[in-house]
């Protein structure tokens, strides 16, 4: 099976957004929560299989203010977590 | 109020969520069984009422929207309505876990294979008070016993959570050693919790037949804490005599010690719940929770809940009682271990005073050494 390098949040997930835009991202099928800051919500609202983690960086640097240049490496392990626990896929290609 | 001391109990700002995280919902008004304890029925401010199906399911709606994690789902007896499989399938639908609280009589292996199909039940919750018919029965009615054992039998086998709640009264604080044995080691489960009869509901009403008395609190004090040592792990409480227990001992060694003031303590603290969780009556009323069932909020399907949630003014004034400081009280002057005590549960407090914003005579160290008790 052919897999983009475009992220696709698990629509089963839920997006909790609790205080000052810290939120919660919730599973409810495995019980798993992790929380976020507002970086990683502003990630996951732009993990819609349409976007590269490339693409999706590139969003968080124009959006946030002082961005460090290891954002890269830092959403790409953000990513990689929620990919381990079922909150994240990758997007296929279409034929 | 000793030098120092009165910086450390300063209240922290503390913000509320946009919505609550979990909600605990008496589905149904209805049971099978009239336990001499329960909290639930015989309390004068709720209408015992059913709401149907479609109501509830619109209000589940409401919660997925609103990103609520989690439900409980009491009553009344929860299995004693013929559509829940339709209510728990509106949670599944609206992305929420949910656990049940139940007496187990009416659990029987089509609903037990529903809910492990779900993938989405965290536990069931059975109550258990005794280790045979005789003293469960007690209190509990006749025949009760069994059923208990029936649906913990059944949830097993379909390989659900089983949540195990002994309540601890007058009739079987002699039989907890047989309790935990039956419990942990002839059921198998790895654990279940205590709390003890408290003076809510029914309860009122058979008072002097079930609730314990300062020396049989003391005993059942010492036996649930010699048994969390016996089985480590597998024993809980967040009130009854083990919590009490334990509790105590701290804020008995804290006081003896001279030590600084618990955080968060020496005010009307309490549990905490409404910061992160809000209760419905069956009747579809809100309230901030099932042990303070008279504080009607709002009405769901009518009022927004995420407005009654962070706006709501008897919810917000609940919320403010942890700025309330327990030197403030005549019922806590001279206490010694006001600066380790959080004032307890504010249901018990208005059950037993009449005053929400007041410290719980029931869980009170002082008032129990007053009254002859000591700390095992």
């Amino acid at each position: 099976m052919n897999q983009t390098d475009k992220p696709i949040a698990n629509p089963i997930v839920v997006l909790r957004e609790e205080f000052d835009d810290w939120a919660v991202l919730f599973n409810p099928e495995t019980a798993y929560a992790v929380g976020t800051n507002p970086v990683g919500v502003a990630v996951w609202k732009r993990m819609d299989g349409k976007k590269s983690l490339a693409d999706i960086v590139s969003e968080i640097k124009n959006s946030f203010a002082d961005t460090p240049d290891a954002a890269f490496k830092e959403i790409a392990a953000f990513a990689n977590e929620l990919a381990e626990n079922g909150f994240v896929g990758l997007e296929l290609k279409s034929k | 109020m000793p030098e120092g001391l009165k910086d450390m109990i300063e209240p922290t700002v503390s913000k509320v969520m946009r919505s609550p995280r979990s909600l605990d919902i008496e589905i149904t008004a209805r049971c099978n069984l009239r336990c001499r304890y329960c909290y639930f029925f015989n309390n004068p401010a709720v209408k015992y009422r059913d709401l149907p199906a479609d109501e509830w399911l619109k209000f589940f709606g409401e919660l997925g929207s609103l990103g609520v994690m989690s439900v409980i789902l009491a009553g009344g007896e929860p299995f004693i309505r013929e559509d829940l499989p339709v209510l728990l399938e509106g949670l599944v639908r609206n992305r929420m876990r949910f656990s049940l609280l139940s007496n187990g009589a009416l659990i029987g292996d089509e609903i037990a294979a529903f809910l492990a199909r779900t993938g989405r039940c965290e536990y069931v919750q059975v109550s258990v008070d005794g280790s045979g018919p005789e003293i469960h029965d007690s209190c509990r009615g006749k025949g009760s016993f069994e059923g208990a054992l029936r649906g913990i039998r059944t949830l097993q086998r379909h390989r659900i959570g089983v949540a195990v709640r002994v309540t601890v009264h007058r009739h079987n604080i002699d039989d907890l050693e047989n309790i935990a044995h039956f419990l942990l080691e002839e059921l198998g489960l790895p654990c279940f919790s205590t709390n003890s009869a408290g003076y809510l509901g029914t309860c009122r009403l058979n008072a002097d037949d079930v609730m314990l008395t300062i020396a049989e609190r003391q005993s059942a004090m010492a036996t649930l804490l010699r048994l969390a040592e016996k089985y480590p792990n597998r024993i809980s409480a967040s009130a009854g005599p083990l919590s009490e227990g334990r509790i105590w001992r701290l804020m008995e060694e804290a006081r003896a010690q001279g030590k600084p003031a618990f955080p968060n303590r020496g005010r009307l603290t309490a549990c905490g719940c409404p910061s992160s969780k809000i209760s419905v009556r069956a009747d579809g009323t809100i309230v901030p929770c099932n042990m303070l069932n008279h504080i009607e909020l709002g009405r769901i399907n009518h009022d927004s809940l995420a407005e009654v949630w962070q706006n709501g003014p008897a919810l917000n004034q609940l919320r403010n009682r942890r700025t309330i400081p327990l030197a403030d009280f005549e019922f806590c002057a001279g206490c010694a271990y006001m600066f380790y005590c959080t004032g307890s549960c504010p249901g018990l407090a208005y059950t037993l005073t009449g005053k929400v914003d007041h410290p719980s005579p029931d869980s009170c160290l002082q008032r129990f050494l007053e009254e002859g008790g000591t700390i095992p």
